[in-house]
């Protein structure tokens, strides 16, 4: 009996010493995203870009869009406004990244004058019918993954921690559209030059790439150009910052949905 | 008397024929199936260069349908085993669609927004919920009757395979799935993947059955029919030989066996022991009527007399069958080389090997009816025909003028397959399938038009929608969708009833354009891409109809093309109905092609051979009969000329002809002798009438094997084969003797 309280006394300190050390690691992991991730977060902005969609032919559609994103009462409201090409200039998207709730999405179409709400709950669809999804437009709910720091490995010469982000269950991989994902993220200044994400069988899916970042007054950084490439069918898709503005000085009144198009 | 050279040098006869025998095995051992019949067709057909062009832009199309039957398939557990599998599907790389309720997408308007969803975005729990589901299904279009039935009672899963996996996996992967969800629905598969797949499990079941019961069949007829062992085995080694030879040809060459190529060693049991039939039925005849003779006389003596005929018998009937090399379908050609080449290897047995195994044989008890004046039944038989052909000729062709009459009526009925559907038997699940599909879904054919241009154009669009109201007035036509459709939905998700762009295509571009970025912002971008290619360039329409006959594929064609023909868009009209419309029509053309190949070769060796024009003709006339009568046959007896069935006729040319030239070479031999025309028929009738009816009887019943094929295809041109191998020895034995008694020709005395 003595025996048997000792042993699972030692087994329970076992268990004890074995949660801690994972748990160290994860949370070394977890912290190293969450860094990566506020290193580059802007709660006001505006910029101009240009998304390009090539096919596995390389035939290609260039789409020019203007963003603004101000946060009111924690919500960070984004306007996404076509420019180019010609048949959807004016063509108006408005996105509330509700924080618990799903998004609130509207579109107004110029030819119609008309705004029509979209209702989406699904993070891992197209983003315009690129290789980009939504998912990518908006910051990463953190508490949605496991963490599991891998070993180091350098990227073009830049020292990188790898860290393996898990779904954490069956329902968030059919939401974001993917299993998992691995991180290359810069020692020292945690800047994530690629990510890899495996598909739901857990086969490597697609490939982003973030180059030319640039140091905002703030302190923070901001990547001027993300390739993302799909590895099974050849497709990949580019957005390029034309141009970046710190602070958006748009009025709230600007990010509703009776505005758009005025 | 000197001896023949395969006397002679018998050994070295035996020995050779032995080893080429012998290596023939080999290649044998390594003959493929392949029953996909598509990939026969030529190349260069337009139909396939048009489906090729298609393929080219919006993937191959290689779907199999998974049919679920239920009383009604909205309910908790039906829904639930399809979300399952689908989801399955969904992840696996061997699919590069997959459609169903939880695939498919439900396009409308809710609250001022416009709401892309699942058909089943979730089960529903309560009979409320249910009814609003089965009312949004029964107002989509792009799902019900094509995805769910009419009556609720059936659904599908469509998947198309991405093209890398052979059938045998795409089976696997979807049985394995079906077993490890399962349920109470009753399922059923449908797609060509599944149809191949049966047909190439049929067709080995079929060679392993068919050939040993065929070989075993054969050697009881020749034991029968002789009553003497070497009788029957000569013929039966001439046989057993020429198949292993005649195989041997499709791995040689390069091929793989189809449906077709089943006939071949069917075919080979039938014709090759021809030969080696009236070597032993010679043999024995001069036996028994000159029994002072010596076995190496005898044999001797047989072989001498028959290398003419044989050759010319053999030679026709290998013209026959090459008139299956104009054929259009590649099995078809390579069945005319492969059994062309197995009938001379059994021709050079029948002269060579077997009389240098007979000359070492002792000469054993011959049975009396052999020379000529036995009293069997046979015998009796060949004696009333005889008496009956000499005094009364004209009244036996007055009969066989009758019966030509009144089958030639049965033409007005004689049809063209229009598909191959009926490859199975009725009862076959696949057919069961077929006829769901047919009956809840709309149809199985499909006909493609591709649009080329701007498609964002309203025009286009507008064009492209009107033609779909049209054929959708045609009762065949089941379902029309394009990115029109599509674009029409939208228009009803985006505006309000009472809008003037409500459920129509809108009037600007920039309108057409918006829809879609409002779509690409709600739906999956890959959901038009069976609709539309990348940059809006080229859009393509399927029209889902059903047609049993060639008169309604025409139909449903003819209008697609008279609607699009001004329309500069409009290019191409594709689709496997088209393919399988053209396959019909090249069967029907090399029928018709092979046909006159085979008769107008025969005509002109008929003619070389007896040095007569007369001779030609006389002997043309049963093969004219026959075919005639066939073909009236066919309608009256509602068997369709298809792929097999349009085998036929080449082959019964060959064979048939035959039976008329044994006959004039002996009505010659017995006219040189003095007789009068009277005697010399009556003679040959009583002589080598036995040998060509035991000969016809025994191809009859080679091919009678048949009947045991799995494929309703096969026994059809059982049935049709034996008749006309009938027609053609009753043509031979009455029709040519009355024909001759008439008009004795002069050429039986040169």
């Amino acid at each position: 009996m003595k025996k048997m309280k000792k042993l699972l006394k030692s087994q329970g300190i076992l268990l004890i010493i074995c949660f801690i050390s994972i748990n160290a690691f994860s949370q070394t992991a977890r912290e190293i995203s969450e860094k990566a991730s506020d290193i580059i977060n802007f709660k006001s902005m505006e910029m101009t870009s240009t998304l390009k969609i090539f096919d596995s032919k390389g035939r290609v559609r260039v789409r020019q869009i203007v963003t603004a994103t101000r946060e009111f009462d924690q919500i960070p409201k984004t306007i996404i406004k076509f420019t180019s090409p010609a048949d959807v200039k004016g063509t108006t998207m408005l996105v509330y990244d509700n924080k618990t709730e799903d998004d609130d999405m509207w579109i107004y179409l110029p030819a119609l004058r008309k705004t029509r709400r979209i209702v989406s709950s699904e993070r891992g669809k197209s983003f315009m019918g690129s290789e980009f999804t939504n998912a990518d437009m908006v910051k990463p709910n953190m508490d949605d993954f496991n963490y599991k720091l891998l070993p180091d490995a350098t990227l073009s010469g830049k020292e990188c921690w790898i860290v393996e982000t898990i779904c954490k269950d069956e329902d968030i991989e059919d939401a974001n559209g993917f299993s998992r994902q691995v991180y290359w993220i810069e020692k020292g200044t945690y800047l994530c030059h690629k990510i890899e994400y495996y598909d739901l069988d857990n086969e490597l899916h697609r490939i982003q790439t973030i180059k030319d970042y640039r140091k905002q007054s703030d302190g923070g950084y901001f990547a001027f150009f993300l390739k993302k490439e799909n590895i099974q069918n050849g497709r990949k898709s580019t957005m390029k910052i034309d141009e970046f503005l710190e602070n958006s000085t748009m009025p709230e009144s600007a990010f509703s949905p009776t505005a758009l198009g005025k | 008397m000197k001896d023949i050279k395969v006397v002679k040098y018998k050994w070295l006869v035996i020995i050779s024929t032995l080893l080429l025998v012998g290596l023939a095995i080999i290649p044998v051992f390594n003959i493929q199936t392949n029953s996909d019949l598509e990939s026969y067709l030529p190349e260069s057909m337009p139909s396939r260069i048009n489906d090729v062009k298609i393929e080219e832009i919006f993937g191959k199309s290689d779907p199999m349908i998974i049919l679920f039957e239920s009383s009604d398939v909205l309910n908790d557990s039906t829904l639930e085993r399809i979300r399952s599998l689908s989801k399955e599907f969904n992840r696996m790389k061997q699919f590069d669609m997959v459609m169903s309720l939880f695939d498919s997408k439900n396009i409308k308007g809710e609250n001022g927004s416009m709401v892309v969803d699942p058909v089943v975005k979730r089960i529903p729990k309560s009979d409320k919920r249910k009814e609003k589901l089965r009312n949004e299904i029964k107002e989509n279009e792009l799902v019900y009757k094509t995805i769910i039935s009419e009556d609720f009672r059936y659904t599908t899963i469509i998947l198309n395979s991405a093209g890398n996996a052979s059938d045998e996996v795409i089976l696997a992967l979807i049985n394995d799935q079906l077993e490890a969800y399962p349920g109470n629905e009753k399922v059923t598969l449908f797609g060509l993947p599944y149809m191949r797949l049966e047909a190439n499990e049929k067709i080995t079941r079929d060679l392993m059955i068919l050939l040993p019961v065929g070989l075993l069949i054969m050697f009881l007829f020749l034991i029968i029919s002789f009553k003497q062992k070497r009788g029957a085995i000569l013929p039966f080694l001439v046989v057993a030989f020429s198949i292993v030879f005649a195989m041997a040809i499709i791995p040689i060459a390069g091929w793989e066996m189809s449906i077709i190529g089943v006939l071949i060693p069917i075919m080979m049991i039938a014709i090759a022991n021809n030969y080696g039939i009236h070597f032993v039925t010679r043999y024995q005849e001069l036996s028994a009527s000159h029994p002072e003779m010596s076995v190496k006389e005898i044999v001797n003596n047989t072989t001498r007399y028959l290398t003419k005929p044989i050759i010319l018998t053999g030679l026709t009937t290998i013209v026959g069958v090459s008139g299956l090399i104009t054929h259009i379908i590649l099995p078809a050609k390579q069945m005319g080389v492969a059994t062309a080449i197995g009938i001379a290897f059994a021709l050079v047995l029948s002269l060579a090997f077997v009389p240098a195994i007979a000359v070492m044989l002792k000469k054993g008890k011959i049975p009396e009816s052999s020379s000529g004046k036995g009293n069997t039944m046979l015998d009796r038989m060949l004696g009333g025909i005889a008496k009956v052909t000499t005094s009364k000729p004209r009244l036996v062709i007055f009969f066989f003028v009758t019966f030509l009459i009144l089958s030639a009526f049965g033409l007005s009925r004689f049809e063209v397959a229009a598909d191959n559907n009926k490859l199975f038997s009725e009862k076959h699940p696949y057919n069961q399938t077929l006829r769901v599909a047919n009956k809840e879904f709309g149809g199985t054919k499909i006909i493609n038009v591709l649009f080329d241009g701007d498609i964002k154009d309203p025009a286009v669009l507008e064009r492209m929608d009107q033609y779909e109201e049209e054929l959708k007035n045609l009762p065949e036509v089941g379902n029309v969708n394009s990115i029109a459709t599509v674009i029409r939905i939208m228009s009803r998700a985006i505006n309000d009833p009472q809008d003037a762009m409500y459920d129509r295509i809108p009037d600007s571009r920039e309108a057409v354009a918006q829809y879609l970025v409002l779509y690409a912002m709600s739906g999956d971008p890959a959901d038009f891409e069976n609709f539309v290619d990348f940059d809006y360039t080229k859009a393509l329409m399927t029209i889902q109809y059903q047609a049993a006959d060639m008169q309604t594929l025409e139909k449903v064609e003819n209008k697609v093309r008279e609607l699009i023909q001004d329309d500069e868009n409009a290019s191409i009209v594709g689709g496997y109905s088209l393919v399988e419309k053209e396959l019909s029509e090249a069967v029907a053309k090399g029928q018709v092609n092979s046909l006159i190949f085979a008769l107008l070769v025969i005509f002109i060796l008929l003619i070389i051979i007896f040095r007569s024009l007369s001779a030609g003709l006389i002997g043309s006339l049963p093969l004219i009969f026959t075919i005639i009568s066939m073909f009236g046959l066919m309608g009256w007896l509602g068997i369709e000329l298809n792929i097999v069935t349009a085998l036929l006729s080449s082959i019964s040319i060959g064979l048939g002809v035959d039976y008329s030239i044994h006959l004039f070479w002996r009505i010659k031999h017995e006219v040189a002798k003095k007789n009068s025309y009277t005697e010399a028929i009556k003679t040959s009738l009583r002589t080598i009438g036995r040998g060509i009816t035991i000969n016809a009887f025994s191809v009859i019943i080679g091919f009678s094997v048949l009947f045991l094929s799995s494929f309703p295809y096969v026994h059809s041109f059982a049935i049709l084969i034996i008749a006309s191998l009938f027609l053609c020895l009753v043509g031979a034995l009455i029709l040519v003797p009355a024909i001759c008694m008439l008009s004795r020709p002069k050429f039986f005395k040169k």
